[in-house]
């Protein structure tokens, strides 16, 4: 009777280290956040309203660079892609809450973004350029601009690079959005346009053209949520992949190619995850 | 644990007289198993045999424990871990390189024995490179992807070749002082140089990314399964040691004796290796985690540093050698200067101003970001601080002279800005980030040692002791068994 109960307590001991210890091992397990990889449907956030990158057709529905990249990223991590309209503004905040998955929109690596999210990718580097009419011969890059009329976005800080940080003096003409710079580039109304070269090359038509000197390096990451290590490592394994199997290049030339625009079909130097 | 239950649970209730002792070996047909273990020398070998098995337990999980710290040591410290700083160092040579030749071509005439130290150092550079891409090919095995990228960088590295031969023997076919080079020159060093920055130094920096993943992972699995088989190397000891107090137990009420020798030799084996083997696995996890984070990591970090440090200087040469595209020059320099070094400034003239601030306010506060941000945010080591310290200054110190050197080259005076761009404030920079490098790598010998060092030996030990302990439990059972005989 006394083996009994000692035995029985010894059971009981057992039993509850032995749970103990599975309990301990499931922490551990699930200790590291969550990925993107856990996922089955990835929301991810695109621009509605630049050609050529991200413009919205229909409710849900949207066509451009940006979103192919977007699709082929998503499909080569196995996952379905629900596509969301996300205001510049709020693309931190709306991966941070976890409200998008992914943002692929003209979203440019910066090291004051780079406080808030992560990124994978570039998974293309664009490169400020100008914009100016087909039978302009006197601009072949961007100094030639010194003197003329320049189209000042609102909100958007590309004639700084010109005005602030070239130095360079230009006469600064405000427009509303890039689609009023391009009319009033055709009505002579500006002398020229400049900004990324994607969205230049988004708007291109037969009557202006790219002067092929970019001044500037801008980055297009995929922002994800700050933390997520193998989810930025599998977007950039896929990135890679992109470019390897030719993916990348025939998106660019879809997309960009009528522009007359000097594309890179290289896979280009990667931010880092960690 | 079925050991420990099986006297309460027998059905047959035939009653033995407990004074009637039963020869071990019965004749055939042998009893049913209860009534077997209800005999005293049945009990006997049924505690004995628990107790080997318990034993047998222990040496399996802590095997198994031990196994994986050393796969974890090995590829953190043995394979792996060094290959991805072999990768990185890719990097370097391959921008070296291409700084190397924007040299030769910017020197001109000017600097006879410059010209030669900057071939010399180009075919240094260019093996360097070589034996870089092979630890790079190694370490892709099995995975398709990243083979594909080191083929490419391999082709990529002989197309560069040829462009650059061909830029140095035209430069040498058309003198000039120092500036830039004769317009066919410069073509094809366009052409060169647009296939190393925008094709091959991407892939190579990838290629370092990837393999920091694969070590990543490596110390991610290993060290949990080292931490969990502490755990269960701790159950199983401890489990071990039950059993065997047990049949001490069962033994001395038995036969009323004090206490069997033997037994207790080897609950002491178990206790001690248990206590050991606990030990080791938690101080190989301290270790690999010293060598991980406070070795591996910033070993990378300040390798991707210097490899970017580098073609930051390769800039300002080409920011010189091509008048044309010194303004896409000029703008890739402010990058990268703020991937080393990130402290707010659109241009130029706002990035040396907040560097100077944010330099004469380390190691007070740390306000800025980067990869030297990332490692001033976790100062470990001794003489860490100090020696971060002497790389900032002396990063101030280049940074100074670069704007020296613009303004020289903005006003017209293209000899002295050549002088600047070419004199030592790089190399000194350089030379302390070499020395922080070195702190970090001797931090990662030292941990992989030690890990190596608690480990050795081990496979002796551990089979050693275990046996011994079994022996120790049959010499200890086998008195008692020989009464009943």
């Amino acid at each position: 009777m006394v083996a009994l109960t000692r035995r029985g307590r010894l059971r009981r001991i057992t039993a509850s280290v032995l749970l103990g210890a599975v309990a301990l091992l499931s922490a551990t397990a699930c200790g590291a956040g969550s990925s993107i990889l856990d996922k089955d449907v990835l929301v991810i956030g695109v621009k509605p309203d630049q050609p050529g990158l991200g413009m919205k057709k229909a409710e849900g529905e949207f066509a451009g660079f940006d979103v192919d990249v977007a699709a082929y990223i998503a499909r080569k991590l196995g996952k379905n892609a629900r596509f969301v309209a996300v205001p510049s503004s709020e693309r931190e905040k709306a991966l941070m809450d976890g409200s998008i998955d992914l943002v692929v929109a003209t979203y440019s690596i910066t090291p004051e973004r780079k406080t808030k999210v992560a990124f994978g990718g570039p998974y293309y580097v664009a490169h400020q350029d100008t914009l100016v009419r087909a039978r302009e011969s006197a601009v072949t890059g961007v100094r030639d601009l010194k003197g003329r009329k320049l189209c000042q976005v609102t909100g958007s800080n590309s004639w700084r690079r010109v005005k602030e940080e070239r130095k360079i003096a230009v006469e600064l003409v405000e427009a509303a959005s890039y689609s009023e710079c391009m009319s009033d580039l055709k009505a002579g109304k500006v002398d020229a346009v400049s900004t990324d070269d994607l969205i230049l090359a988004g708007f291109a038509t037969s009557d202006l053209k790219i002067v092929n000197a970019p001044f500037t390096d801008e980055r297009y990451g995929v922002g994800i949520k700050a933390g997520d290590l193998d989810g930025c490592e599998a977007v950039n394994k896929a990135i890679t992949e992109m470019y390897l199997d030719g993916t990348a290049k025939k998106l660019l030339q879809e997309w960009f190619g009528k522009s007359g625009l000097a594309l890179t079909f290289t896979v280009p130097q990667f931010e880092g995850c960690g | 644990m079925a050991v420990v239950t099986p006297t309460t649970t027998g059905p047959a209730s035939v009653p033995v007289p407990p004074s009637a002792p039963v020869a071990a070996p019965t004749p055939t047909p042998s009893p049913p198993r209860a009534l077997r273990l209800r005999t005293v020398p049945g009990r006997i070998r049924a505690g004995a045999g628990a107790a080997v098995l318990a034993v047998g337990l222990l040496f399996a999980l802590m095997g198994v424990a031990l196994g994986h710290a050393g796969d974890g040591l090995r590829a953190i410290g043995h394979t792996a871990g060094p290959q991805v700083v072999a990768t990185a160092d890719l990097y370097f040579a391959l921008s070296d390189m291409d700084a190397q030749v924007a040299t030769v071509l910017l020197a001109g005439e000017e600097s006879g024995p410059g010209r030669q130290a900057a071939l010399d150092r180009y075919d240094q550079r260019r093996a360097q490179a070589d034996s870089a891409v092979l630890q790079a090919a190694d370490l892709a095995r099995g995975d398709p992807t990243g083979q594909l990228t080191v083929r490419a960088v391999l082709d990529g590295l002989g197309r560069y070749e040829r462009l650059a031969s061909r830029a140095l023997l035209l430069d040498e076919q058309s003198r000039h002082g120092a500036g830039p080079p004769s317009r066919p020159a410069l073509d094809v060093y366009r052409q060169a140089t647009d296939l190393m920055r925008l094709d091959l130094l991407p892939k190579a920096y990838n290629l370092t990314l990837d393999s920091g993943t694969v070590v990543r992972h490596a110390y991610a699995d290993e060290s949990s399964a080292v931490l969990a088989g502490r755990f269960w190397v701790a159950l199983g000891g401890a489990l071990a040691l039950a059993v065997l107090v047990a049949l001490q137990v069962f033994l001395a009420r038995r036969f009323r004796r004090a206490i069997n020798p033997a037994l207790l030799a080897a609950t002491v084996v178990v206790g001690v290796l248990t206590i050991a083997g606990v030990l080791v696995l938690q101080r190989v996890s301290d270790d690999l985690r010293t060598a991980k984070e406070d070795g591996f990591d910033s070993v990378l970090v300040l390798s991707r540093a210097r490899a970017i440090g580098n073609s930051l200087h390769g800039d300002e040469s080409r920011y010189l050698l091509d008048p044309q595209r010194a303004d896409t020059y000029e703008q890739v320099y402010l990058d990268k200067s703020q991937s080393v070094l990130y402290v707010p400034g659109g241009n130029l003239d706002k990035y040396y101003a907040a560097v100077d601030n944010s330099v004469a306010a380390f190691p007070g506060k740390a306000d800025f970001l980067g990869f030297y941000g990332s490692e001033a945010d976790r100062i470990t080591l001794p003489g860490q601080r100090e020696a971060l310290a002497k790389v900032l200054t002396l990063y101030r110190q280049f940074q100074h002279d670069d704007r020296q050197m613009r303004q020289f080259a903005t006003t017209g005076k293209n000899r002295d800005a050549v002088r600047q761009a070419m004199g030592a404030s790089f190399g000194a920079y350089d030379g302390a980030l070499v020395e922080l490098t070195k702190l970090h790598r001797l931090a990662f010998d030292a941990a992989v040692a030690a890990g190596d060092r608690a480990l050795g030996g081990w496979n002796l030990l551990l089979p050693g002791a275990a046996l011994a302990a079994a022996l120790l439990i049959l010499v200890g059972v086998r008195p008692r068994l020989a009464e009943y005989r």
